[in-house]
């Protein structure tokens, strides 16, 4: 098996390792923070972000630099880092690893953002349903006030930050950063139109960034070790490792740190122990309920965010799921279109009419119904989501019904043949 | 100004404005739409309005197709509106509109003036692929005339925006979500405010719809005349909409100056009496021996001239009674005539204290709609008060010159006639001459009756609250009898020997117009559609 490559689950692969704040001090913790507090502009950490190449973890995949450089200043109003835990991708779980197991490292991260982004209240949007999650991080958070590294003067150098955390009410649509926002604001969430982006107007219209839970969760690494350390990982423009979040018909799924641009059919073979029970692997989606599937022998690619988007497909949020030989492929489709149609915010009209359509002629596929006529419907109707709708959520449905219906056909077909 | 170009049409725009707000000025360029409304938050959520951006301003395009609601406005921008790729992006998301509507489009109220009807006509395939049941809700009432038909609904969230952002009672909310998501009232409230009806114009399809003319008629029988709201003193610009003579509604016409797209429920309901043909009065009438005889208009007229004769009635003898409903102009002339025919003679008009009538139970996020309704149901106070007719709110002055027994009553309308005080002590007058459509109470005391037109038969002018001068126009044909006010004004001097030819409603306005006064300076043309503000009430 091939090693991890260990930064962000370092600690948490250490044995016996407790994730509370002795602990993780010392395993050197907070060491970071302290390094930025004393002599880092809020500028200086900016630009080390930008040049570590550390892209979003949370799916799309955007420097994470470049969003901060583009939060608007001297507004008079202030500025909000919003951290979003929602991870709400199907697959995807590595979020509430690092919230359960190290939360300090995350919450270390969450301030240096804070701090290179000139936020003084923060917030982070963690799904309902992880009540777990929500009470350790909680616990995490009150030994961080009471150790004061958060609120007023923290180490005493002058900066004052509160953290705050927000239960989402467990609605997929909420992991858009701005359906997270107006959720956070109250509202019903809704992802609204952009521009005006979150980093001009979001929370509560002031200047907001949005930021993945393991995104930030890798800055203290950049901080200490410098740009160039973590830039030196992964491929070029895919710098750094990320978690895998490993499911499906695999050996040993589980969370992975695997460098950027390992090969995906040596994320599931050395990784994930190969398929289970030894049996033929049929089809991979990448990154996601929202990323278009692969067939078996399209996994020969280096994982990471930009040969995946060759490939056609997409690395999202690292999520990896599994199908062997005897999955069904209508049925993976069928349950992943209830979804989709399940969650829907329905505000927009191609995605509120589309999913529940492409629910319907899915469904005659596994009743056995169906026709040439009807596949060819699919098609259609999935393309014509694809980029019409008001957020991503279009392009997540469309993509992926079509990628089924286009990469095993023959499944459809035997189903009213 | 900066400026972009709609398929080479150059547009300009405010700075902050998107793509379709500005587009919108320009009737000729159609965007189709649904969420968008010019009173409204932007949204962007029907998607219908895509178009392709060619060119930001900067030598870039967009790759994707824009929703052309939500994309600001850039100068030196590039929007192509009708290309193929444009054409098919919005013909799909009409498609995805009617997957779920029930195309019941011979029984919708809204068929003929209905955005998706127009839309899927241009786009539409005559042919649907969408196999399986269709949503079905059923359909109710959800205010005092509203119908609420969710099978129809787009999912615009007008009138969720319109509840929330300018009438502010959040009557209206949105439920469930992805295909059950849907917009209707909190268990089954009744909206009760006085704005309903904006409701009902706003929703883009047949969802809300307005049980005053449900099933009555079909919208493109309607012939449509643009004039002002008659039921208070805001002056609202409506348009009357009649079929074979009958009015069957009031919609708000847009006047950013006035009422914006808006228009309360009173003044929507407000026109009853116009299609009234029983307390009309149809012909000439003289009371002979006490008793009302139907006469020849000559013989009228002859009779009124022999009885001032008679009389020997001069300038302090002579009252004059205005309606509400008066014009500027008949007002105008009727000052006009006490001076030539009499050399004087007070004339009175009901005018009365103004303010806002209605309180909000909510604090409305704009004070604006709320400021509609007037306590002053009178559509021409301004008017009659820039022209210098007398009035007060107790009618003190009224009833002390009553009391000196005028010889010679000229009622223009129906004044006053649910006072018994007034109409009693006008009684002692030696001769009444009444000039209206519905005579009312004073049928029983005038002598000779002259059969008007209505507002709604007559071109005019009436001054709202805020001193604008605004035009009505004759949406309806009059009974064959009736004679135009301001003609039976003109007739009625040349019948008592001092003849005065102004013509016509325009005539009479310039002539207005030409005299130092209030309204020196304004002229018909200058009136316009939108109205004129007195040259004196301008801020």
């Amino acid at each position: 098996m091939s090693q991890e490559k260990l930064l962000l689950l370092k600690n948490i692969r250490s044995p016996g390792y407790a994730g509370t704040l002795e602990a993780y001090r010392k395993a050197g913790g907070y060491t970071a923070l302290k390094k930025v507090l004393d002599g880092m502009k809020p500028g200086d950490v900016v630009e080390a972000v930008k040049a570590s190449g550390l892209r979003g973890r949370g799916g799309a995949g955007f420097p994470t630099g470049m969003k901060w450089s583009f939060m608007a200043k001297n507004t008079g109003k202030p500025s909000y880092l919003i951290c979003n835990g929602d991870e709400s991708e199907p697959g995807t779980f590595k979020d509430h690893l690092l919230f359960m197991k190290d939360p300090h490292q995350f919450l270390e991260g969450m301030m240096i953002g804070c701090y290179a982004v000139d936020c003084r209240h923060g917030y982070i949007y963690i799904r309902g349903e992880s009540m777990y999650a929500i009470r350790r991080l909680q616990a995490a958070i009150d030994e961080a006030y009471k150790a004061k590294l958060l609120g007023k003067n923290i180490l005493g150098k002058g900066f004052d930050l509160e953290l705050t955390i927000h239960p989402g009410a467990g609605a997929y649509i909420c992991g858009e950063e701005t359906a997270l926002l107006d959720s956070l604001e109250g509202k019903r969430g809704q992802p609204r139109f952009k521009p005006p982006f979150p980093a001009v107007a979001g929370y509560d219209g002031c200047p907001t960034s949005v930021n993945n839970v393991e995104t930030l969760s890798n800055l203290p690494f950049i901080v200490n070790e410098g740009a160039k350390a973590y830039a030196a990982l992964g491929t070029p423009n895919n710098s750094g490792t990320h978690l895998v979040s490993l499911s499906g018909h695999v050996n040993k799924p589980g969370v992975y740190e695997v460098e950027m641009g390992v090969p995906l059919r040596t994320v599931i073979q050395e990784y994930g122990g190969g398929v289970r029970s030894g049996k033929k692997l049929k089809a991979v989606i990448p990154g996601g309920v929202s990323a278009n599937v692969l067939r078996a022998e399209e996994v020969d690619v280096p994982y990471d965010f930009d040969s995946l988007a060759k490939a056609g497909t997409m690395m999202g949020s690292s999520a990896v799921m599994v199908f062997d030989e005897n999955t069904d492929m209508v049925e993976v489709a069928y349950r992943t279109i209830k979804f989709f149609n399940h969650e829907s915010c329905g505000q927009c009209t191609p995605c509120r009419e589309g999913t529940n359509w492409l629910k319907s002629m899915i469904g005659d596929f596994v009743d056995g119904a169906g026709s040439e006529q009807v596949l060819k419907r699919v098609e259609r109707v999935a393309g014509n989501l694809l980029g019409t709708t008001l957020c991503a959520f279009g392009d997540a449905t469309g993509g992926p019904m079509r990628a089924f219906v286009q990469k095993f056909p023959e499944e459809f077909r035997k189903r009213y043949a | 100004m900066p400026t972009f170009y709609v398929d080479d049409q150059p547009i300009e725009f405010q700075p902050g404005e998107t793509v379709l707000q500005a587009v919108y000025r320009h009737k000729e360029i159609r965007i189709p739409h649904y969420c968008f409304h010019p009173g409204l938050k932007v949204t962007a959520q029907c998607r219908q309005c895509l178009v392709e951006i060619v060119d930001m301003g900067n030598g870039k395009g967009i790759p994707k197709l824009q929703t052309s609601c939500s994309t600001p406005a850039a100068d030196k921008m590039k929007v192509a509106t009708a290309n193929e790729k444009v054409k098919e992006g919005q013909r799909l998301v009409n498609e995805f509109l009617l997957v779920n509507h029930p195309l019941d489009c011979p029984i919708c109220d809204q068929a003929g003036e209905c955005d998706l009807q127009d839309t899927a006509f241009a786009f539409g395939s005559g042919h649907s692929e969408m196999e399986y049941e269709k949503r079905v809700y059923g359909w109710r009432q959800v205010g005092t005339f509203l119908m609420l038909e969710r099978n129809r609904c787009i999912h615009c969230s007008r009138c969720e925006r319109f509840s929330r952002d300018v009438e502010g009672g959040h009557d209206f909310g949105m439920f469930l979500r992805s295909h059950e998501l849907t917009f209707d009232t909190y268990e089954d409230h009744q909206i009760t405010h006085k704005f309903q009806g904006n409701l009902a114009d706003i929703c883009p399809v047949g969802a809300i719809t307005n049980r005053d003319w449900r099933f009555k008629k079909r919208a493109w029988k309607f012939k449509k005349t643009p004039t002002v709201c008659t039921s208070c003193s805001t002056g609202c610009n409506v348009t009357l909409e009649q079929h074979e003579n009958r009015v069957y509604r009031l919609k708000p016409r847009e006047n950013p100056e006035v009422n914006r797209w808006w228009m309360c429920d009173e003044g929507r309901v407000g026109f009853d009496a116009l299609n009234d043909r029983t307390a009309r009065l149809l012909e000439p009438h003289a009371r002979v021996r006490g008793e009302l005889r139907a006469a020849r208009w000559e013989a009228a007229y002859g009779a009124i001239a022999a009885r001032v004769k008679a009389l020997g009635v001069t300038g302090e003898q002579v009252l004059a009674l205005a309606d509400t409903h008066a014009t500027n102009e008949q007002l105008f002339l009727l000052t006009v005539l006490l001076k030539a025919a009499f050399g004087g003679g007070a004339a009175y008009f009901p005018l009365r204290r103004d303010g806002p009538q209605e309180q909000p139970t909510h604090a409305p996020p704009d004070p604006f709609l709320y400021s509609l309704i007037m306590k002053d149901k009178t559509p021409n106070s301004a008017g009659a008060k820039a022209l210098g007719l007398l009035g007060d709110e107790d009618d003190k002055r009224l009833k002390a010159a009553l009391a000196q027994a005028p010889k010679l009553l000229l009622v223009l309308g129906a004044p006053w006639g649910d006072s018994p005080a007034i109409l009693g002590a006008a009684k002692q007058a030696q001769l009444i001459v009444q000039i209206a459509a519905f005579p009312g109470a004073w049928r029983a005391v005038s002598d000779v009756l002259l059969p008007g037109h209505t507002h709604a038969e007559q071109h005019g002018t009436y001054t709202n609250k805020a001193g604008r001068v605004q035009r009505i126009r004759p949406g309806l044909r009059p009974p064959q009898e009736s004679r135009d006010p301001l003609r039976i004004l003109q007739e009625l001097l040349a019948a008592l020997g001092k003849p005065q030819e102004l013509g016509s409603a325009e005539q009479v306005f310039n002539a207005l117009g030409a005299q130092p006064g209030a309204f020196q300076g304004l002229n018909w043309q200058a009136v316009g559609d939108l109205g004129a503000v007195l040259p004196g009430a301008r801020a």
